[in-house]
């Protein structure tokens, strides 16, 4: 038993442990879908066993200041992927111009079966962003404008984007390079009944040449929508996505014959009127959750803290140019000095 | 492009540190004695001239872009023969007993030298998940990690030719096998510690750029493939009585393969991690 534990604490487990761990990350690369999750919690399975045991078993190890911090840390780090990958959950939303984020409209959610975030926490307004562009279409920085409620529950305006996502309860809240144009629209059926919303349009300036999408209206038939915009779009020159500046014509197919239509204008059509509001925008956003993230930082930090800590000790006992007679010699020979 | 005169002119002073090196160790009979030339001053002002060009290169072209050269393989192979060239020169000045292995490291720069002479030197744009302070950390680590790599790889490749006669002369003034091959664990050591660093430092940065920490893409794999092998390369050492040219044989190995995770994956990925920028 004693000798069975030895074996699963020693550093010949290990490269086993490792090697399979390789053969996981390798089979795991670029996430294919074919690739069960085993290949990589096996071997991490193994490696913790195998880190635990060598804290305990190992005297080359516990006795060891800098060797026991950077074993316990690495420990920690797996354990934390471990309970990180339980609880963590992901998902996208699109948000139209003024719309509040809104939970049933998540859509691609992936989440461990120990999440236990509170979506209804997360309160953020959409309002809007503007995106540099440089030359040859180049997406530069995004501005995205938001308002969340502050402790008091009053809201207050901010700025996200890119690398700076919105931070609510330990969700993370990124804008995408997907996001585009929606027109406001409002139908109001032959009976009265009245629904407003927004149509979204397909990515933009990715899909500029495409910018199409249909509708179904109670009562009504599916209307085809074209939307013609004018963003000042600039293939060869530096270029800024302003949805607010944007102008777009709305072009629907109304019995074989092409209408168009400017904001604030209507349209009979078969079962009710539809009126085109305004031209809007919507930014998608990826929402991301684990709450295993600082401590998964302050673990990876003090695992390389004894890494150096450990070549202090190392370095300084064992100075190697001076280990040998040869070396000294030959030492005395160079004597530090270029010739 | 204004920073390619300095690029060449860099490139020229690290090709003469290597010719200057190579020299010293080609015998020159004076006399009835064979005796060596001695220009470990000269080969060290070289190798610094190179890394001094190679600051203005880059500092040119940040000015020029506005961004510093993180982006295509043109600005990676420059920013590495420059970290490269000034870590192994300032090795080389600290440790004169390892001064030698300039023989082997000189040439695998020129690797880079003549890659870098060999692709378009193409504008690049910063992505807008570049702008972070982490891809600093990420990057830096990085290069200081393929720096200690090579300098374990250049004591390494001593070790291995050094067991043919045609070359035992060249590494002479050099410590015995056993002190070269703890030299160059050393700095594998040091090396293993920094690729840690740099994928800490990787990982902040992805999910600040991208929503997620890890996500196996070209690099990230190869990388902690890299990390395994240099790592479980350790393991082996204390478990197994490895023999110094097997030891040899492994850190060469891993130098080739971070090598490839470096430079190859632009090859098989537009960007440097695959379609995240």
């Amino acid at each position: 038993m004693r000798c069975g534990l030895r074996w699963l604490g020693s550093t010949r487990f290990t490269l086993v442990g490792m090697a399979l761990l390789a053969i996981g990350a390798a089979l795991s690369y670029d996430n294919p879908v074919t690739t069960p999750v085993w290949v990589l919690v096996i071997p991490l399975l193994l490696l913790a066993v195998n880190l635990l045991l060598a804290i305990i078993v190992n005297p080359a190890i516990n006795r060891r200041a800098g060797l026991l911090l950077f074993h316990v840390g690495l420990l920690s780090v797996v354990v934390l992927v471990a309970i990180g990958r339980l609880t963590f959950m992901e998902a996208h939303i699109e948000l139209v111009d003024g719309a509040a984020f809104d939970r049933d409209a998540m859509f691609d959610v992936r989440q461990g079966p120990w999440h236990s975030g509170d979506l209804d926490r997360i309160r953020f307004i959409q309002q809007g962003y503007s995106i540099d562009y440089r030359p040859g279409m180049k997406r530069g920085l995004t501005y995205n404008h938001i308002l969340q409620a502050d402790a008091d529950g009053r809201l207050q305006a901010g700025v996200i984007g890119d690398d700076r996502p919105l931070l609510l309860d330990g969700y993370r809240i990124y804008t995408t390079s997907n996001k585009g144009f929606a027109p406001r629209l409002t139908w109001v059926a032959d009976d009265g009944l009245m629904v407003s919303g927004s149509i979204n349009m397909p990515s933009y300036p990715l899909l500029y040449f495409r910018q199409a999408n249909e509708w179904t209206p109670p009562g009504g038939e599916t209307i085809k929508f074209w939307l013609q915009l004018d963003t000042g779009l600039k293939e060869d020159s530096a270029w800024v996505l302003e949805p607010k500046q944007a102008r777009g014509t709305l072009i629907v197919n109304e019995a074989g014959q092409r209408v168009e239509l400017q904001p604030g204008q209507s349209l009979a059509l078969k079962g009710g009127t539809l009126h085109y509001d305004q031209l809007s925008s919507w930014m998608g956003f990826k929402l991301f959750y684990d709450p295993t993230l600082p401590w998964l930082f302050v673990s990876a930090i003090l695992t390389v803290l004894g890494l150096f800590i450990h070549y202090g000790q190392k370095f300084s006992a064992e100075p190697l140019l001076l280990n040998s007679k040869t070396d000294k010699k030959l030492l005395s020979l160079s004597s530090g000095k270029m010739a | 492009m204004a920073e390619l005169p300095w690029l060449y002119a860099a490139l020229i002073a690290y090709g003469l540190a290597t010719v200057v090196a190579f020299y010293d160790v080609m015998p020159v009979r004076s006399g009835r004695v064979a005796r060596h030339a001695d220009n470990e001053r000269l080969v060290f002002s070289l190798m610094l001239a190179g890394v001094l060009l190679l600051v203005v290169t880059l500092t040119e072209r940040w000015l020029r872009l506005g961004h510093g050269p993180f982006v295509n393989l043109f600005e990676l192979l420059m920013s590495q023969l420059f970290s490269l060239g000034i870590i192994y020169a300032l090795v080389y000045w600290r440790v004169p007993v390892m001064r030698r292995s300039a023989l082997v490291a000189l040439p695998m720069l020129w690797v880079l030298g003549l890659w870098v002479l060999a692709i378009e030197p193409k504008d690049s744009v910063l992505p807008p998940t570049y702008h972070n302070d982490w891809l600093w950390a990420h990057v830096g680590f990085g290069k200081v990690f393929l720096s200690f790599c090579l300098i374990g790889s250049s004591l390494a490749g001593v070790l291995l030719l050094r067991r043919w006669p045609l070359f035992q002369g060249w590494f002479r003034i050099m410590p015995t096998d056993k002190i070269v091959d703890a030299l160059a664990w050393r700095f594998m050591l040091v090396a293993f510690a920094f690729h840690t660093l740099m994928l800490i430092a990787g990982a902040v940065w992805a999910q600040d750029a991208w929503g997620r920490y890890w996500a196996w893409d070209a690099l990230e794999t190869s990388s902690f493939l890299n990390w395994l092998m240099l790592g479980a390369a350790l393991h082996a050492r204390v478990s197994y009585k490895v023999s110094l040219r097997v030891g040899a044989v492994l850190i060469l190995v891993i130098f080739i393969f971070a090598f490839f995770t470096y430079f190859g994956a632009p090859f098989y990925s537009e960007a440097a991690h695959k379609g995240v920028i």
